[in-house]
């Protein structure tokens, strides 16, 4: 018989806005745990206000998919603290929350009066995670870090980039997510370390430190050499070719703008690259001296890539992988969200979630990324719209009666 | 004081990143990890370096090396029946098994989640595979850049005006293995908790392709909500946001807000072709980039890049130093927080590596014992735990099972 979701009975007060911190609590509500979103009209989330929005336009604080994604089965209570009871609210909802957490800039929570020291005296075995940009202690602790300059600073640009160029980004808000689930792994860890002996405690994460795991290569290379890797495009020192290579174009342009197609391609030894050729019907290429060896390819690799260019650019993405992957070569579209909204294994794998949500209707948005034997998860609900459970936790959770709940909005105590 | 895990035994059959990192996090958190590698052959990571002195041996590789900290290590070859019941005897001992043997080897060897957990019903078996155990992938051939590629992060970087006849770059190192591989150890904590309340085991199906295209940032959803194809190509809509070169290295100019443009043209003394029309917002400065991009140039060439940075700063604005390796090692915030820490290995030497991703004030993180070398604790697991004779233990090195 299906059981509970794992965190079925923990319940999140959840702080956080913008990316790092609704990723982690994304993860928790995957996992079936009660997050509880903390909000208000005067500083909506940021992502409530960014695109993509399905009018093309910002209309509305309901209506984005950036918000939409990853706050998909929470909910939403919208608080106004200019009023002493929302704050008296928020104390009653940490008393019987499991979890705390916040992404604010440093003192910002302790301000709220809602730090570690109190948060402690009104549930003892609390657990809380602070997500911040440096962490809570260091010389720099007060700077303000932002999604995209997280990358370069935790080192990743420097190693990114194209032979001979400017270091470059990762191409999204890499250190973001990669801290709200790290964050997820080290509240799951407190959760059960507090399960068998009764102890919550607080965690203090540093985005930036959090993001130096993925660079552990790059790091090591100095520590033990003393030298800066160089920067080297798509290539890898032990596999060849390894990169991305232009297939034919999308037929339609979009806003005026060709969008170019890719796939990658990796041989990772002497027997892939015969079946590479092979496949690309010039079997002679196998044991051509110029590519026979590893060191024979990485020395005539602007060559070797080359003619694998020249194989691809003639043929579609989806004909490429066709030949490829049946003669067990490593190769995988340069999907881009057209292409993944149609990939077949991510949808026949049921990956896509499509939940009712009041102002969108059903939209596609990415799921979880694991599937449960015992316990399975599953996305509960959309996203909430601002304020949608309100009511709801007011009265099931802290007790309040609808009474209550229309004085306190008479007040403006509720956004 | 012991670590969060401490009572959690898991047994680890990775190659390279995803399965290994998974088990890592754990194991610096207090669990016991047993890995189990190929006789004579080991991890493939520990072909791929770094090496000291750039001398490739297969106990110095650094990657290896920092995967692997925490860790017993046994060889056993899993592939022969002999091979195939040692292990089951290392399954019925263990809370959790995390491996990434891709689907088809699975099939070859038998190690399937039914079969398993006759052994050790309480198992929680976490699989780790490129495109998951299930769909028209799932036997795929992959390597971490098409993975990478495959879930939807590749076709975002690089671009833009200079780079637009350039491929879309991947991003340094095994990303897709160290996603794959916190997605799942999210999976695994997971499991144990929910362990802890039913007792009972279950089988975890874990996507490396998935776990990137859950973290697309906003750009999966154009399609979707606008029909619109995300593309690194194009002129960015907001500037300044974009590296620049300073008098000692790159520095990562970052104005989202208008306050913080503000305050930037303030640090840079208020120059007069700032206050030109067509720099007087966001959007503008975005679509007279090319006019705004060599003043900034000028500008950024005279400066350091930790002055410039800590000035800004001061009023908060949220640049970046484009961090090298070496200003990371010698950064005084990292070294007040006590970030890298060092391990000695026997073989490989002492070196510095990053440490704890995360503080816990009441169960720490912590570096016990160094990466194993390649069947380093044999005796003490057949021997010692599975009570195998000497005789035994030499006729299975002869044999090539361990």
């Amino acid at each position: 018989m299906a059981k509970q979701p794992p965190l079925a009975g923990i319940r999140v007060c959840d702080f956080t806005w913008v990316w790092a911190g609704p990723y982690c609590t994304l993860q928790l509500a995957h996992l079936g745990a009660e997050v509880i979103r903390i909000e208000t009209k005067t500083r909506p989330c940021v992502t409530r206000q960014l695109p993509p929005w399905p009018d093309g336009q910002f209309v509305g604080l309901n209506r984005s998919g950036y918000f939409n994604q990853y706050n998909q089965g929470k909910k939403s209570l919208a608080l106004n603290f200019k009023h002493p009871e929302a704050k008296e609210i928020a104390r009653k909802l940490i008393s019987k929350s499991d979890i705390l957490i916040n992404n604010f800039a440093a003192g910002i929570i302790e301000k709220m009066g809602f730090g570690y020291e109190e948060a402690k005296k009104l549930r003892r075995d609390i657990i809380m995670i602070t997500l911040s940009g440096y962490g809570d202690t260091g010389p720099w602790q007060d700077y303000v870090a932002y999604g995209p300059a997280q990358v370069p600073l935790s080192g990743l640009s420097s190693l990114t980039g194209y032979k001979d160029f400017p270091p470059m980004h990762a191409g999204f808000s890499y250190a973001d997510p990669n801290a709200g689930v790290h964050g997820a792994f080290a509240l799951l860890t407190a959760l059960y370390h507090r399960a068998k002996t009764g102890e919550g405690q607080y965690i203090d994460m540093s985005q930036w430190e959090c993001a130096m795991d993925l660079l552990a290569e790059g790091i090591l290379e100095y520590t033990m050499n003393g030298r800066e890797p160089v920067r080297n495009g798509n290539r890898d020192p032990q596999m060849a070719p390894h990169g991305n290579f232009k297939c034919i174009d999308w037929p339609e342009k979009i806003m005026d703008m060709t969008i170019d197609r890719w796939v990658s391609i990796v041989c990772a030894d002497d027997a892939e690259w015969g079946r590479l050729a092979n496949a690309m019907g010039q079997p002679e290429l196998a044991n051509d001296p110029r590519f026979q060896t590893l060191a024979a390819r990485k020395q005539n690799e602007d060559q070797l890539e080359a003619i694998v260019q020249k194989w691809t650019s003639a043929r579609t993405v989806e004909d490429v992988i066709a030949i490829l992957q049946p003669a067990n070569v490593a190769v995988g579209a340069v999907a881009d969200n057209r292409y993944l909204s149609t990939d077949a294994n991510l949808t026949a794998r049921n990956f896509w979630v499509y939940k009712d949500h009041p102002e969108v209707g059903k939209r596609q948005h990415a799921g979880i990324p694991w599937r449960m034997s015992g316990t399975p998860t599953e996305v509960r609900a959309a996203a909430p719209t601002l304020g949608q459970h309100t009511d709801e936790v007011l009265t099931s959770i802290l007790g309040y009666s609808a009474d209550d709940v229309a004085s306190l909005r008479d007040l403006g105590a509720l956004d | 004081m012991p670590g969060a895990l401490s009572d959690v035994k898991i047994l680890e059959l990775g190659e390279l990143v995803a399965a290994p990192y998974a088990s890592k996090l754990m194991a610096d958190m207090g669990a016991e990890v047993i890995k189990v590698e190929r006789p004579g052959v080991g991890d493939r990571s520990r072909t791929r370096g770094p090496f000291p002195k750039d001398d490739p041996h297969p106990e110095k590789s650094g990657l290896y090396l920092y995967l692997n900290t925490n860790k017993l290590g046994v060889t056993l070859d899993i592939a022969t029946a002999e091979g195939l019941e040692i292990l089951d005897k290392l399954i019925a001992g263990t809370d959790v098994l995390i491996h990434n043997i891709i689907p088809p080897e699975m099939d070859r060897v038998g190690l399937t989640y039914e079969r398993l957990k006759r052994i050790n019903p309480k198992l929680i078996m976490t699989s780790i595979t490129p495109w998951g155990l299930d769909g028209p992938y799932r036997n795929w051939r992959a390597e971490d850049l098409t993975i990478w590629s495959a879930g939807g992060v590749c076709v975002l970087n690089g671009g833009g005006p200079e780079y637009a006849d350039l491929p879309p770059l991947k991003t340094f190192g095994s990303q897709s293995g160290f996603q794959g591989g916190i997605h799942s150890a999210v999976a695994t904590m997971g499991a144990l908790f929910a362990r802890l309340r039913d007792g009972d085991g279950q089988h975890l199906d874990c996507a490396m392709q998935e776990a990137i295209a859950a973290q697309l940032e906003m750009t999966f959803e154009y399609w979707p909500y606008m029909k619109m194809i995300a593309t690194r190509l194009g002129q960015k809509p907001l500037q300044p946001v974009e590296t620049f070169m300073a008098k000692d290295g790159y520095i990562y100019l970052c104005c989202i807000e208008e306050h913080q443009w503000q305050n930037f043209v303030h640090v840079m003394g208020d120059p007069e072709w700032a206050q030109m029309e067509i720099f007087n917002n966001r959007l503008a400065r975005g679509l007279n980039w090319d006019a705004l991009r060599p003043m900034l140039e000028e500008y950024v060439s005279q400066q350091t890049v930790l002055g410039l940075y800590k000035a800004v700063q001061a009023r908060r604005v949220p640049f970046a130093p484009v961090s090298t390796m070496g200003t990371l090692l010698d950064n005084e915030h990292l070294k007040a927080r006590g970030f890298f820490v060092e391990i000695a290995q026997p073989v490989a030497g002492t070196h510095k590596y990053p440490g704890a991703p995360l503080k816990y004030e009441k169960t720490p993180w912590g570096i016990r014992m160094p990466a194993p070398t390649l069947g380093q604790h044999n005796q003490d697991i057949y021997a010692g735990r599975l009570g195998m004779t000497a005789a035994r233990l030499a006729e299975l090195q002869r044999k090539g099972v361990i």
